[in-house]
């Protein structure tokens, strides 16, 4: 009896978070902890991880905790759009395959993926990170388009911070030929060896918080606290603590919580201290 | 109007090529056709690093690397067939995806037959090895995101190792842990694991699975011309560096297993 009562006891918690999930994060906050072990506002450990990719011009491999996502960025050229003749592409999507989480399944990207393929998209065009004219090659003929291509290894929450990261460091990490333009023959060479990196400025960072039960703010939520949380916040600020977007899905934030200020004087130092990891890379 | 086009994701231009690379100074370090094999011997296979359980949300998991063949392999199951009616033994389901970035050419987010392909592959090493009959009306699914191809054969075997050792992690029973090996034919010489280069130099290539605990042959998929009498020394060779391959995914299921 004794030694079946010992993982009869993890079992018997493992199976009441699955049939109870509100209960049971609800015992944990009223301890002031979280399910993993952190504090409300405590984000999980980071690291970042680059050019380890040799098919790829620049990649990438973030993990946030146990969310693991990898980056790759593969150069092309195009011809430019007849009116921007100047500016290059930038293309950033995000794959949730079915390898990374149960609940997503084969075949076309989920919703959950159009949506935040399409916020990393907004984030990316608003930081001014990489201004699309620095993607010339020769006006009105040649532009690089930049596929930037993440995929979700291990999607245990918040894989939105954990892609912008995974892009950003990418992007930081790419290197591209240099592209010779040949007029009387109309078509681009490009050079084997020579290769430089892109004219960045600005560092895209985003945090994400979400608000459970109208009274607990939760930083960088995990898979499991994700659908339980009413409203996430996500702040996105630039590399000297600029805000570039506030975004709020769900429901209302409770008015008696002061939850914005608050996310962001949050993500402010939380910024500070990815930077370091930034530019460490 | 073009056809890529695909609003459930952010859409490039119409047409985009690989950039044309040249002036390329004839790099002597590089390895070419006919020279002899570069920093290991024909019959050593590359360094290989195996971690089992590294997706915490799937029911097994693992990532295999060997130098520039990458491979992330998970688990899911046994769970609930859907759609089908009652079918009395469990269904292996195998599905490999090529991230966008892990070929030279960018690989674009559509279906093509070499995932298929590669799946089929793994899929017939595999199948034999599963006790599927203990599993009715389930699926186990099996799904590979290949971070980085170096050959397809390379591939195919890798991918098989790191499918047996998530079946594995994920306490799926079966008759013995598949391991798989590469080799290609380089004039008269057997060369293992050939990575993309060398795989596309030889006159042919085999992919051999196999169970080393039990001495049994699961799959054999070769290519190219060949002798019958080289085929069968291919094999031979093949096999006895799958016990070397057996030995290191046993070590890592080991060293990850923790008893509860």
């Amino acid at each position: 009896m004794a030694a079946t009562s010992v993982p009869s006891e993890e079992i018997r918690a493992a199976t009441f978070q699955r049939l109870y999930p509100k209960t049971y994060l609800e015992r944990f906050l009223q301890e002031n902890v979280r399910p993993d072990g952190r504090d409300f506002l405590e984000f999980r450990d980071c690291s970042i991880n680059v050019g380890s990719i040799s098919t790829a011009d620049g990649s990438s491999l973030v993990r946030l905790g146990d969310t693991t996502v990898v980056c790759g960025v593969k150069a092309e050229i195009a011809e430019p759009d007849l009116d921007a003749p100047e500016d290059g592409f930038l293309v950033p999507n995000l794959d949730l395959p079915p390898l990374c989480s149960p609940k997503y399944k084969p075949g076309p990207p989920s919703d959950d993926a159009q949506v935040i393929s399409s916020r990393l998209n907004e984030a990316l065009i608003l930081s001014g990170m990489l201004p699309t004219k620095s993607l010339c090659i020769q006006p009105g003929k040649f532009v690089w388009v930049l596929y930037v291509d993440a995929t979700c290894i291990n999607y245990n929450g918040n894989v939105f911070d954990a892609t912008l990261l995974a892009m950003v460091a990418a992007l930081k990490n790419a290197r591209l030929p240099k592209a010779v333009y040949h007029e009387e023959t109309n078509h681009v060479t490009c050079s084997r060896k020579l290769r430089e990196p892109l004219s960045l400025s600005g560092t895209p960072l985003a945090s994400t918080f979400g608000v459970f039960d109208s009274s607990h703010l939760l930083a960088d939520p995990t898979a499991f606290e994700e659908p339980l949380l009413e409203t996430t916040v996500t702040i996105i600020t630039d590399n000297g603590g600029r805000l570039l977007s506030t975004s709020q899905l769900g429901q209302y934030l409770p008015p008696e919580m002061d939850v914005l200020s608050e996310c962001i004087t949050n993500a402010k130092s939380r910024t500070t201290e990815i930077m370091k990891h930034i530019l460490a890379i | 109007m073009s056809t890529n086009f695909d609003r459930r994701r952010i859409n490039g231009p119409e047409d985009s090529f690989s950039p044309v690379l040249v002036d390329d100074d004839e790099d002597e370090t590089k390895w070419r056709p006919g020279k002899p094999r570069q920093s290991r011997q024909p019959q050593d296979i590359r360094p290989i690093f195996l971690q089992p359980g590294l997706i915490s949300q799937a029911n097994g998991s693992a990532y295999i690397e060997t130098e520039r063949t990458k491979i992330a392999c998970a688990v899911y199951g046994p769970r609930q067939s859907k759609n089908v009616g009652y079918i009395e033994r469990g269904r292996l389901n195998v599905q490999v995806k090529f991230a966008p970035f892990s070929c030279h050419k960018r690989r674009a987010p559509i279906r093509d037959a070499e995932d298929r392909s590669i799946a089929v592959l793994i899929h017939q090493s595999l199948v034999s090895s599963v006790r599927l009959e203990l599993f009715p009306k389930s699926t186990i699914d099996v799904f590979l995101t290949i971070i980085e191809n170096d050959g397809i054969d390379s591939c195919v075997a890798t991918g098989t190792v790191a499918a047996s050792t998530a079946l594995a992690d994920a306490g799926i029973e079966m008759l013995g842990l598949v391991t798989s090996c590469a080799a290609t034919l380089m004039g008269e010489e057997i060369w293992l694991d050939p990575n993309h280069d060398e795989a596309t130099a030889g006159a042919s290539t085999l992919v051999l699975a196999c169970m080393p605990a039990l001495n049994v042959v699961t799959s054999v998929w070769q290519n190219g011309t060949i002798s019958p009498k080289q085929g069968l020394e291919c094999m031979k060779a093949c096999q006895e560096r799958c016990e070397t391959i057996h030995s290191i995914v046993a070590q890592s299921l080991v060293s990850n297993f923790t008893p509860e």
